[in-house]
């Protein structure tokens, strides 16, 4: 902390005094929060101040291809943060996108802050929507409100929260505006204290309901633990493979556990910054 | 144990039962279920945010941005804009890197040099150990650092600063109707800007191309794009053998011109070769083209400049430096071994120089890029060393496979003439320098961005195939009207 | 100077030249030549058996020597050696193919259309040619290639034709649909199969913009011809045309009128997406489809680029840039009072 003490003044997070960042130290931690986001969004903005690291921004979709953890402490808990790459979907086959997946999925973090660009909302709902299908543990950034605001747009932080279910923030992640109140809720979610109730349109359609069901039943019978068997069912009705596998080689419980700890799904490197 | 395997045995046709289910109702489902879904998901993102979010006025997208488009999308203004920027970013570039790439070769070069070659000789390290570790090594290492670092340190910045503001992808959005037409993608047009200051840093550049088979297509062709290494030769030959030619006022402007045709000739193969690609061994690539154009927003210089140092500069850096290494090692060794009366070097020009000929240039130059692969920067200094070893020109350089440059044109001018070139030389090598295969450092990252040794291979052969084609018809040409 | 390196000067620029055309068309004919391998014919002999049982006609000798090509001696030869092995039996005049030879021809089957799927989805390789290759491949690959290539493709159900993949246990569904020429006047209906045999028909409905998922309204159906409308569009189909078109019939409101796309959107105005032409298919669609092209979504174009196109659109708050033949392919609803 103390060596910090520099940065803290300059920096507005740093100013509440629960938060310490601790760079790329993850060696044990309590909490595993992911952070998800189109491109675009300041995502990486929100991650460097939350860790302190300094992880690079671009002005230009497809741009951060790997992926990028960090820590930091609050209220006396330690959190992880895995830097998800940024993608506009959850859906397609690109290899980003399958990374942001199997993390989501697999991964099981205990907060998805999901991030998203007050500006765009309509686009960047794809995101969040598909997100909450998978998880049940959810917090909304909604960055950029400064940007908006010269736009003249305004965001209903409160309707967006009733639509979704989930905890939206309203944040300027650049300056560090609303980064307290993200760090309280993201610690209010991960400890249980508040329940998301998530929006899904699309694993509880109606049309698909009974088939969907009868899938589901019997996969929490063989995997209790799993997070959303709808939606593992739905994406076996698609065809994924890698869900296959899993099931297939019961290991599908081993496999969460595995993302969980080395964060090693495929084709992926993990980047250290180096903090200065 | 068998306990164990009765129970995993039943967990399996456990598992099978569920796929079962899946196969039965996957027929009834149909084949529009991801389309479903994402249509789904879509309406109810569209209605959220119509329920959250309110716009005042009319205002849909600030004014700003708007008249800058505009201008920036101007039929008038677009281009003439373009141009000028890229010029002025060119100009920072090649204007500012002089001072540092001075400063740099005054150190590592002629005082960290002597002085190491001093330590060799206090700790009485024997002649050849010293030779090759500090005239080799050590010299290809500095040299690439001292001419490649500056430009890049300059010129990456200012391109990820266009690039921030959002500016970059408007060009790649001006210049997408040229580039349609030759079978690639409008980003293409920043993949190769990017190439005039490293191939292998535009290589990684290309991922901006979501389209697998016009990203192929910038790999493949953009070695055409002469690199910041190429530069300094294509000036030097062109001032040497063409600004002579010309009345001494204009002799400057002469070998500008011709440096400028040349990067002409590079854009217009890119343009052919990509046309080619497309129609021929890329047709059945998968191709999309999709183009954002993001808000422009106000770059933050200082965490621009931390980034494309770190993300881009020293990566490559670090790559050319590893292979420089074994380069510098090698042109050490092969010009300091001796078989029978002369070093390997001159047996291989001896071999080389019909080639070298017939193709308008000489084996001295086709040695130097075969052994100078890492790094083009370091092509003059061999050629020259060469040049000098292998006329066995007295007063000349500094000794075998020690790598040197003159100071005055003049002085490189009479060691190349007394080497045999003519003007028919310099022409070639100014076109074998611009087409020929990429540097070693550029192949390994083309090889790590594809992951395909065939694709690799092809984008080393395409350019030097060509390269050879050109000069070869170029010489012949000469011979049959001069 | 020495002649004989300028030699092997030219030869290095031929073969440079021939790495760059890799597949010319006399390599091609010279491949498709010897097509007569008796395990090639067994493969082809057994698929046409099956496709006969699959559509319900009746599949004699004389036919299998048409599908095939040969003489009425050597397909007899053919047959015998089929009864030989156990994969076809005689059932009076009539073929019929027996578990195990209904196993074989299911996986030469499965392996043509994953294959054909694999050209639609993940290549640009043309239409036409999807047929062609497919062919070659399904005397080529493995079940195990044919599984590893369904696991990538993500188990798809159908081929780009409407022709359903077997799985790899064997199951197919019943077919789905009736052919064209069963359904009356003023009906709407939407193509789930098109026929790719032969080549000159299947190019004709290529041409007409007949697709899998294309919906139409009958709007005159006479014994010589039918025609029909697709986007505003009347077009008229010859009994040979028609014959190679299934449909099922679907509720009248599904028949559109569009025939604005994307394209065709004035600088300033917006439309509103009526859906994506089935003409797209693979990662063409999926990509669009990210983007946020879906049914209902408002599009407004923004700005032209120099030289005129691509032209860029404002799609759910980003600015988008896409070509001229993409925006072809998206269709817009027909104009609303909005603009």
């Amino acid at each position: 902390m103390t060596t910090h003490a520099d940065h803290c003044e300059v920096c507005p997070v740093n100013k509440n005094s629960k938060l310490v960042r601790m760079g790329i130290d993850v060696t044990s931690f309590d909490h595993l929060v992911a952070l998800a986001g189109n491109p675009n969004v300041g995502k990486s903005t929100v991650f460097n101040s939350l860790t302190g690291l300094k992880q690079h921004t671009g002005n230009w979709p497809g741009k951060t291809v790997v992926r990028a953890e960090g820590a930091f402490a609050y209220g006396g808990k330690r959190f992880k943060v895995v830097d998800l790459p940024g993608t506009y979907s959850l859906l397609s086959t690109s290899n980003d996108e399958e990374v942001a997946r199997d993390f989501l999925l697999f991964g099981s973090p205990d907060v998805t802050v999901v991030i998203v660009d007050a500006t765009r909302l309509e686009r960047n709902m794809n995101l969040v929507l598909q997100v909450l299908e998978i998880t049940d543990r959810a917090v909304i950034c909604l960055n950029l409100v400064d940007e908006a605001k010269r736009h003249g747009i305004t965001v209903d932080a409160r309707s967006l929260m009733r639509e979704t279910g989930v905890p939206v923030v309203p944040t300027v992640a650049r300056t560090g505006e609303g980064m307290p109140e993200l760090l309280g809720r993201i610690d209010e979610v991960a400890s249980g204290e508040f329940v998301c109730k998530p929006r899904r349109v699309w694993t509880e359609s109606k049309r698909l309901k009974k088939a969907v069901d009868a899938v589901a039943e019997q996969l929490k019978k063989e995997f209790p633990s799993l997070p959303n068997v709808r939606w593992v069912a739905l994406r076996l009705f698609e065809g994924d493979q890698k869900i296959i596998d899993a099931i297939r080689s019961g290991e599908l419980t081993d496999l969460a556990e595995s993302v969980r700890t080395n964060g090693a799904a495929k084709n992926e490197k993990t980047v250290h910054h180096v903090t200065t | 144990m068998a306990q164990r395997k009765t129970r995993k045995r039943y967990i399996m046709s456990r598992h099978e039962e569920i796929f079962k289910t899946v196969e039965s109702l996957r027929w009834n489902l149909g084949d529009r279920l991801h389309d479903d879904a994402v249509e789904a998901i879509y309406a109810e993102a569209a209605r959220i945010s119509a329920r959250s979010v309110t716009v005042a006025g009319e205002a849909k997208r600030p004014t700003f941005d708007q008249t800058l488009d505009r201008l920036v999308t101007n039929r008038w203004m677009g281009i003439p804009m373009m141009v000028l920027i890229l010029a002025i970013v060119f100009w920072i570039t090649i204007e500012g890197a002089n001072i540092p790439s001075a400063f740099l070769a005054s150190i590592l070069l002629d005082a960290f040099h002597p002085a190491l070659k001093q330590f060799g000789d206090n700790v009485l390290m024997p002649w050849w150990l010293s030779g090759l570790l500090f005239d080799g090594i050590y010299l290809a290492m500095a040299w690439v650092v001292s001419v490649m670092l500056p430009p890049m340190a300059i010129f990456f910045p200012l391109f990820t600063l266009a690039e921030d503001f959002g500016y970059l992808p408007r060009v790649a959005f001006n210049l997408d109707s040229l580039f349609r037409k030759a079978g690639a993608h409008g980003k293409q047009a920043l993949t190769m800007a990017m190439g005039y200051g490293c191939n292998a840093a535009a290589i990684i550049s290309t991922r901006i191309i979501d389209s697998p088979r016009e990203r192929l297509i910038a790999i493949l062709t953009n070695n055409f794009a002469i690199c910041n290494g190429r530069w300094p030769t294509q000036i030097l030959i062109a001032t040497i053998f063409v600004g002579s030619l010309a009345p001494a006022a204009f002799s400057g402007l002469v070998s500008s011109l011709t440096v400028v045709a040349v990067v002409m000739i590079g854009v217009l193969t890119t343009f052919v070769v990509s046309w080619g690609l497309s129609k021929t061994i890329l047709k059945g690539e998968a191709s999309f083209f999709s183009l954002e154009l993001p808000p422009y927003r106000p770059p933050r210089i200082w965490q621009t400049i931390y980034t494309s140092v770190i993300d881009r500069t020293l990566i490559v850096l670090w790559r050319a430096v590893v292979w420089a290494v074994p380069a510098g090692a090698v042109i050490w060794l092969v010009s300091n071994i001796h078989v029978g009366q002369e070093s390997l070097a001159e047996h291989a020009v001896r071999f080389l120089d019909p080639v070298g000929l017939a193709v308008g240039l000489n084996g001295v130059i086709l040695l130097a890029y075969i052994i100078a692969i890492p790094a083009n920067e370091i092509v003059i200094p061999t050629v020259l060393m060469l040049t000098v070893l292998v006329a066995r020109m007295a007063g000349v350089g500094v000794g075998a496979g020690v790598m040197f440059e003159l100071d005055s044109e003049l002085a490189t001018a009479q060691v190349l003439k007394a080497g045999g070139w003519t003007l028919l030389t310099g022409i070639n090598l100014m076109l074998f320098s611009l087409l020929h295969n990429p540097c070693s450092t550029t192949l390994y990252t083309i090889y790590k961005e594809t992951g395909s040794a065939k694709w690799t291979t092809l984008s080393a052969m395409i350019p030097l195939a060509l390269a050879f084609l050109v000069c070869f018809a170029v010489t012949a040409g000469w011979k049959i009207f001069g | 100077m020495n002649v004989s390196w300028e030699i092997i000067v030219l030869i290095l620029a031929l073969i440079a030249v021939m790495v760059l055309v890799p597949r010319s068309d006399f390599l091609a004919r010279w491949r498709g030549s010897h097509r007569d391998e008796p395990r090639i014919l067994r493969e082809d002999a057994l698929k046409h058996i099956h496709h006969c049982e699959y559509s319900g006609v009746p599949c004699t000798l004389d036919s299998l020597a048409g599908a095939l090509g040969l003489d009425r001696n050597r397909t007899a030869n053919l047959l015998d050696e089929l009864v030989g092995r156990k994969l076809i039996a005689y059932n009076g005049m009539q073929l019929s193919l027996t578990e195990s030879g209904r196993n074989y021809a299911l996986s030469v089957v499965r392996v043509h259309r994953l294959w054909e799927r694999y050209l639609a989805d993940e290549t640009a390789v043309e239409e036409l040619r999807w047929h062609e290759e497919a062919e070659k491949q399904e005397h080529r690959l493995s079940a195990e290639d044919a599984e590893s290539l369904s696991r990538r493709l993500g188990h798809p159900l159908y081929d780009p034709h409407g022709d359903p993949i077997p799985s790899q246990g064997g199951v197919v569904p019943e077919p789905k649909g009736k052919p064209l020429q069963a359904f009356g006047q003023g009906e709407v209906v939407r193509i789930v199969h098109v026929e790719d045999e032969p080549a000159s028909v299947y190019a004709q409905l290529v041409e007409a913009g007949l697709f899998p998922g294309t919906t139409i309204k009958i709007a005159g159906s006479g014994p010589e011809k039918i025609i029909v409308v697709k986007e505003g569009k009347s077009i008229g189909l010859t009994m040979n045309l028609s014959a190679n078109l299934t449909a099922v019939r679907v509720p009248p409101a599904q028949f559109k009128k569009e025939q604005r796309t994307l394209a065709s959107l004035d600088l300033g105005v917006s439309g509103v997406v009526s859906r994506i032409s089935p003409a797209c298919r693979g990662l063409q669609r999926r990509r669009l489809m990210d983007l946020g092209i879906v049914p209902g979504t408002v599009i407004e174009a923004e700005m032209k680029a120099v030289g005129g196109d691509p032209t860029a659109y404002l799609i759910r708050g980003a600015i988008v840039a896409l070509r001229r033949d993409q925006a072809r392919l998206v269709y817009l609803e027909e104009e609303r009072a909005t603009s």
